[in-house]
């Protein structure tokens, strides 16, 4: 490997001499491509007008990225995109927090991170956790004639450029504020060439032959964001419904923002430890990365049990599955609840609570639930970083730290997030996430598990054969238990990729349950005024 | 008909197996067993469930049903395609009604006229182990 990367460097300094354009010093990663790895942002006015354009309400102006100017839409197209213009403020997809398509993701004004493996380019977004996953291991896509907000990226190096084809989007998405639009046969080829270590030139060629009278091209530079480490979450669509009152605060389980009521529970008491577990023998003759770590890369399914239908073992609810119980500590199987938290799990089950799930509005599942939704995860292990990428779309980013969890902090204790801060390190062979400053809005599974921003997790995914994982989770929450519990559930490798779950854009079932809450919220008002 | 070839042997009843994003029991109603029978109008391939449409005549009305199903995702999985059931198919199903009383069901059998079974989706939770 040392040796390769050494031979990468004289093959570059080589050609440098001859090409002084070239003889900025790129970093590169181990296989010798320039590396991409950071944290980056568009600088560019692209996401409200690809066009050069004057200053409208809630739009800056600026510079054009178009080649040429402007974008040559056929003349029906040239209508459609005014008429878009006209209605954008209730026409634009992204001001319903509907997923923006490649190439606007790519220079909305919220920062992405990159992650690069051979086989994989990773890009996170921070705008509702939207991640892009693009193969750059010659693979053809698994599964034909899909069609998808985000399409299907596939990814090859042209020299030091990455080009990478998307194709399957749907005709929902624009590429910017301003309406510009696009069909279902559009194509995109993107152009990622590092100009320096800080510099990315972003590029994005456009073909559609039923809206553009010919292909046309924009580019922009992409900066490194040298002054933030991580990138946190906006997640659109949760930040509307709680702003609008259509997803209420819990006191007693949401961080105390403040300006919001404090919580009616008081100080959490000092919780005793958890149990003993026990053991789990990592596996011998694993495969294992060039840093001699295991290789836990792949696509994940959770052999669950039903735990997304609760972590204690129960029988078929109508409708409600049965479950297997993945409880481990305490021996029981049951969780360790205080009694008011256990009054609240029973109260979750009534059809009038299924509106209060997070995942019902189609928000983030939160830690540990991510791990044992019914849908897989993608694992990805980028130099320094262990990357879960959940396809009911969202992401965990693990930094890797060197040792025990004693250096580094996590995050500022008030700044709270849908899927916590998580940094993780090895314990011999077994991958260990320690997970704090959670939001206290999720629910463990749909019977309503409850957990409180007070939750403290620490996961072990033990490797035991190759594409075998004991996954394990302790949670330890003062507010709602009265001692840790500890779940374990198997996580098996596949062959398949990922898909795209778009929750919220297609949910047909939320006023639904909507109805169900505000027809039992009605009937107790009567049933006040009566008294 | 190309159905014919979509259609497993292997008979799982859609209720449970779905993947499930919210709350089954909380949307419908145990107490509203609900027997249709009528033409598809649409399948709609969506997350994170996708719904067939169906044509039902009741007292002389025709009104059109949504009928709940797994996600796209997992009928891709099982090699479903969009066009697999086209409109006009003529379908039974059983199923429950919306607790809000709205022409939506989540179905537990869907057949063809000839008997056969409509297998429409699952989730790699399924049944959970005993």
């Amino acid at each position: 490997m040392f040796s390769r990367s050494m031979k990468a460097l004289f093959a570059f300094s080589a050609v440098a001499v001859l090409a002084p354009a070239q003889q900025i010093k790129l970093p590169r990663t181990a296989d010798g491509k320039p590396n991409l790895q950071g944290i980056w942002q568009a600088r560019s006015r692209a996401a409200y007008d690809l066009e050069y354009h004057a200053a409208k309400l809630g739009m800056p102006p600026g510079k054009g990225v178009v080649e040429g100017g402007t974008i040559p839409y056929q003349p029906w197209a040239a209508a459609k995109k005014i008429e878009n213009f006209t209605n954008r403020q209730k026409a634009d997809p992204v001001g319903q927090c509907y997923f923006p398509g490649v190439p606007r993701i790519m220079y909305m004004e919220f920062p992405f991170q990159i992650f690069q493996t051979p086989e994989h380019v990773a890009i996170t977004f921070e705008w509702s956790q939207v991640y892009r996953l693009i193969y750059t291991n010659g693979k053809a896509a698994p599964h034909e004639g899909i069609d998808s907000w985000m399409g299907d990226s596939r990814g090859h190096w042209d020299g030091d450029t990455l080009v990478v084809e998307v194709k399957g989007q749907n005709d929902k998405t624009w590429f910017d504020m301003a309406g510009d639009f696009h069909s279902d046969a559009l194509l995109v080829t993107e152009r990622f060439t590092m100009l320096d270590a800080d510099t990315i030139r972003y590029e994005a060629t456009i073909q559609d032959p039923k809206v553009f009278t010919k292909t046309w091209k924009i580019s922009m530079p992409l900066e490194r964001q040298k002054n933030i480490d991580r990138i946190l979450e906006y997640q659109c669509q949760a930040e509307v419904e709680e702003a609008n009152g259509a997803f209420e605060r819990d006191p007693r389980t949401w961080y105390p923002d403040p300006g919001a009521p404090p919580s009616p529970l008081g100080k959490p008491a000092l919780m005793p430890p958890g149990g003993a577990l026990p053991e789990v023998k990592t596996g011998a003759n694993l495969r294992r990365n060039a840093d001699g770590k295991p290789d836990l890369t792949g696509y994940y399914s959770a052999n669950a049990g039903g735990a997304n239908y609760g972590l204690e073992k129960h029988g078929r609810d109508f409708l409600t599955p049965g479950t297997r119980g993945v409880v481990i500590d305490p021996a029981d199987g049951s969780l360790p609840y205080q009694p008011w938290a256990r009054a609240e799990r029973v109260n979750r089950e009534q059809p009038y609570r299924g509106y209060d799930d997070p995942t019902a509005h189609c928000f983030v599942a939160g830690v540990p639930r991510s791990m044992y939704v019914p849908s897989p995860v993608q694992i990805l292990q980028p130099p320094g970083y262990v990357v879960m990428l959940f396809e009911r779309m969202s992401w965990r980013i693990i930094p890797l730290i060197n040792g025990p969890l004693d250096g580094r902090a996590h995050i500022p204790d008030n700044v709270r997030l849908w899927q916590g801060d998580s940094v993780g390190h090895w314990e011999g062979d077994t991958l260990v996430v320690d997970t704090t400053n959670l939001n206290g809005k999720t629910w463990l599974n749909e019977v309503g598990d409850v957990v409180s921003h007070a939750e403290h997790v620490v996961e072990h995914f033990i490797p035991t054969a190759d594409g075998k994982i004991t996954y394990r989770a302790t949670v330890t929450d003062p507010i709602v238990y009265t001692r840790p519990w500890t779940i374990e559930i198997p996580l098996n490798r596949g062959s398949d990729e990922l898909l795209e779950v778009a929750c919220h854009e297609d949910n047909g079932d939320l006023q639904h349950l909507k109805d169900v809450r505000d027809e039992y919220r009605a009937k107790q008002k009567k049933g006040n005024q009566a008294r | 008909m190309r159905i014919g070839n979509i259609v497993l042997v292997m008979v799982t009843l859609m209720t449970g197996t779905l993947l499930a994003h919210h709350s089954f029991t909380a949307e419908f109603d145990q107490n509203k067993p609900v027997k249709l029978s009528g033409k598809v109008t649409e399948m709609k391939f969506s997350n994170p469930h996708s719904w067939i449409y169906l044509d039902v005549e009741t007292n002389g009305k025709m009104v059109n049903w949504a009928l709940e199903t797994g996600s796209a995702n997992a009928l891709i999985r099982r090699g479903w395609k969009k066009t697999d059931l086209p409109a006009g198919t003529v379908l039974l199903v059983d199923g429950w009604q919306a607790r809000n009383g709205t022409a939506t069901a989540n179905v537990s059998s869907v057949t063809f006229t000839d008997g056969r079974r409509l297998f429409a989706g699952s989730s790699n939770d399924a049944a959970p182990q005993k």
